[in-house]
């Protein structure tokens, strides 16, 4: 994650880029037309964005790290991608990377999907970064709603796009209102919210976007995850960064930081349950499954409904070598990383789940 | 396997977007030049430009032609572009009363100084579609009028007759916000937003969302019922500071079109005065200006008592950038949340001994028994 500074991908003079950022060398509108309408992205800065923009991003991340779970404002920039897609996740993966980087870009858990390949185009052809879909390899990861299942290390930042930046959202829909309350560590108005929920149906509702408290201080949205993932964020070797270029906030979770789901006593933080479920590719049964109705007709009437891992770098790996453990790569084993790894909180449910034991919240 | 994985990458997107390109050049008929559009089709453009804030008539036709007239697509192209310019340098402040108008009625006196100008306007047109239009000759219809030689004039500003009278409250003005104003496109917006701030995300808004939401305000849900001071459409003059001389000179003119409104709200109780509210919108673009006008009157009343008086609420759902992207994201896959979502109603209906039988064991889960049986609340979806 090397800083790339004033290497203008155009060639131009370079102490001049950095300072200013895109030069537009057009004399007139009309010169500047016949310019747009050229090939490629030759009139860019390195990494699309000027210098200032990268350092006021680099400094936001920074102050993030400095208060974990801190929602900080920054001046989102507009984009070539559409708000809502991950541009606040592109303006933090595009001040990251360097030139030496090797970028991955998943939606969905999926490297293929169409706008992870948009992302991943974009990175390439503004900051020619070496781009990968093999988690391990990864220096920078932009994601969309998914933790990967292989564990992340030391070296590796997680940037993940988060559309709703605050949790409170759904106690108020005022940003101001909140940010009082995170001020004063007033959570009150979530816990009566969790608690009405159980009360009204017997479960918290809450599917994704589950809050969680950041070193016991911010009430923390940890982006559109499944419950699945949420026990990754605690005390992991990797930073995490939490970018939404719509609501112009950044955050972060930096390594080895306690991350907490809430709930209650009697009523305990739940991931998803595939009970007897497996991975129809590779047979997992300690992985994130979504499940696919055929065309055959659906469950009910005679259909067949699969699942599958949902991310699929990890899924192909396991389609070659079935044992693979989440974390193969690393030079220690038994590393805690969620469900379905040695000691993560909700690891045992998960055992259980396998064997087809319902989501008891004793 | 009966299915088909989400895989595509770039091939793909790179066939849509050629696609895409084809429906515009899909018949015979010669391709619409930056020209044509500039000339022809000014609204577009000058709605492109007000909603991406970059004032440039030549690239908004482009982004209006690329974005085959989708005109918060063109605000879009030229919002990320403008994002990727240094900013140099700001004007200097300009008197709307140098704004020589081509059209400026005011509402609120039947004659005023300087005189009504109804100029081109389609306001008093039978709307009947003309069947002649294509294929007819192309004769200016103004070619033989008979007009009088007269130097442009500027016209008085009909708020500054109420003003001298003491009638129009002035917003207390933040001497540091007018010296200096926050750039909202540098930085962050964060509430309660300044006066400067408000105006300018107006400035910037989508279109149908500002007339959409001055509406509200006219239509009950607020105080606003504003009496148009003057509504001017005309060109305004762009003055710097000339680096050497120091001298403040004229670079170019903007199109701009402007209102002003006075509300019969009064400001202050012990000196009774009418509140007002402002518009101003690169182009024409008058729907929007006057839109505007009653949303910054409906904004300094900060009651939150209805939307259109809540700054939050006004400048969160006029960002066509934003509101276009994060609707439409909608389209995005979904499935990782979505099987979270399944997950949490299949728990709920099990912990009621409903559909236990498919697909999931039964849970143990403790269940509040008797509660009532609607629809559950099923979170959020992002």
């Amino acid at each position: 994650m090397t800083d790339a500074g004033a290497d203008a991908a155009d060639g131009t003079e370079p102490a001049a880029a950095a300072e200013s950022g895109t030069q537009i060398s057009a004399t007139s509108v009309a010169d500047a037309v016949d310019d747009l309408s050229g090939e490629g992205l030759s009139g860019y800065n390195y990494a699309y964005l000027d210098e200032h923009t990268k350092r006021e991003v680099r400094r936001a991340i920074l102050k993030g790290i400095a208060i974990p779970g801190h929602q900080v404002p920054f001046a989102s920039r507009p984009m070539p991608l559409a708000r809502g897609w991950g541009t606040g996740g592109i303006q933090a993966s595009l001040s990251l990377l360097g030139p030496d980087d090797a970028f991955k870009v998943i939606d969905q858990g999926s490297d293929e999907s169409v706008n992870a390949a948009n992302v991943r185009r974009l990175a390439e052809t503004t900051a020619e970064v070496e781009t990968t879909t093999d988690t391990t390899e990864a220096d920078v990861i932009q994601t969309r709603h998914r933790i990967p299942e292989e564990v992340l290390d030391e070296d590796q930042i997680l940037v993940l796009q988060v559309p709703i930046t605050d949790a409170l959202r759904k106690v108020d829909s005022s940003d101001a209102a909140n940010r009082r309350r995170h001020a004063h560590a007033n959570y009150g108005k979530m816990w009566v919210h969790l608690y009405e929920n159980v009360v009204e149906w017997g479960e918290i509702q809450i599917a994704a976007r589950y809050p969680a408290m950041v070193a016991g201080r911010y009430l923390m949205d940890p982006s559109p995850i499944p419950r699945w993932d949420l026990p990754k964020l605690d005390d992991a070797d990797n930073l995490f960064v939490f970018a939404a270029g719509r609501e112009a906030r950044i955050y972060a979770v930096p390594p080895h930081t306690d991350v907490e789901p809430l709930a209650f006593e009697d009523k305990s933080f739940q991931v998803e349950r595939f009970p007897d479920q497996s991975c129809h590719s590779c047979g997992s049964t300690d992985t994130y499954l979504t499940e696919i109705e055929t065309e055959e007709g659906t469950e009910s009437d005679g259909g067949d409904r699969l699942y599958v891992c949902n991310d699929t770098s990890f899924c192909l790996k396991r389609q070659d070598d079935p044992g693979l453990a989440k974390d193969h790569h690393l030079d220690r084993e038994g590393v805690d990383w969620g469900p379905g790894t040695p000691g993560g909180p909700a690891g045992a449910d998960r055992d259980e789940l396998a064997e087809g034991d319902g989501g008891d919240d004793a | 396997m009966g299915y088909v994985a989400v895989t595509a990458g770039e091939e793909i997107i790179e066939r849509a977007e050629d696609l895409f390109e084809k429906q515009r050049l899909d018949d015979d008929a010669p391709s619409l030049s930056v020209d044509q559009v500039d000339g022809q089709l000014s609204r577009l453009t000058a709605q492109a430009m007000s909603e991406g804030g970059l004032y440039a008539p030549r690239l908004a036709a482009l982004a209006v032609i690329q974005a085959q007239g989708d005109t918060v697509e063109a605000s879009f192209l030229l919002q990320a572009y403008r994002s990727t310019l240094e900013r140099w340098d700001e004007t200097n402040p300009v008197d709307p009363s140098d704004m020589f108008a081509t059209r400026r009625v005011s509402p609120a006196y039947k004659d005023v100084p300087g005189g009504q100008i109804l100029g081109p306007t389609k306001d008093y047109t039978q709307r009947l579609l003309d069947f002649d239009i294509e294929g007819a000759d192309e004769i200016d219809p103004t070619a033989d009028w008979d007009l009088p030689d007269a130097e442009p004039t500027t016209v008085r500003n009909v708020m500054d007759v109420l003003r001298e009278e003491g009638l129009v409250h002035e917003p207390a003005a933040d001497a540091a916000d007018l010296d200096d104003p926050v750039d909202t496109t540098r930085e962050p917006v964060t509430h309660p937003a300044g006066r400067d701030e408000v105006l300018q995300e107006l400035a910037r808004g989508e279109t149908g969302a500002v007339t959409a939401l001055g509406y509200s305000a006219m239509r009950g849900y607020g105080q606003v019922h504003p009496t148009l001071a003057e509504v001017r459409v005309g060109k305004l003059p762009v003055r710097i500071t000339h680096p050497y001389t120091g001298d403040d000179v004229r670079v170019t003119d903007v199109e701009v079109s402007e209102s002003e409104a006075v509300v019969p709200v009064y400001a202050k109780r012990d000196d009774p005065q009418f509140a007002f509210g402002y518009g101003l919108t690169f182009g024409r673009n008058e729907r929007k200006t006057i839109a505007m006008t009653i949303l910054d009157a409906s904004i300094q009343l900060d009651s939150e008592a209805e939307p259109a008086e809540n700054p939050e609420f006004v400048l969160d759902a006029v960002d066509g950038l934003d509101s276009f992207g994060f609707i439409e994201h909608l389209k995005l896959p979904h499935y990782v949340t979505f099987q979270s979502i399944l997950d949490r109603i299949r728990a709920v209906r099990e912990g009621r001994g409903l559909d236990a039988e498919v697909g999931t064991a039964a849970s143990s889960a403790a269940d509040g028994g008797d509660a009532p049986a609607q629809a559950p609340e099923v979170s959020d979806d992002d």
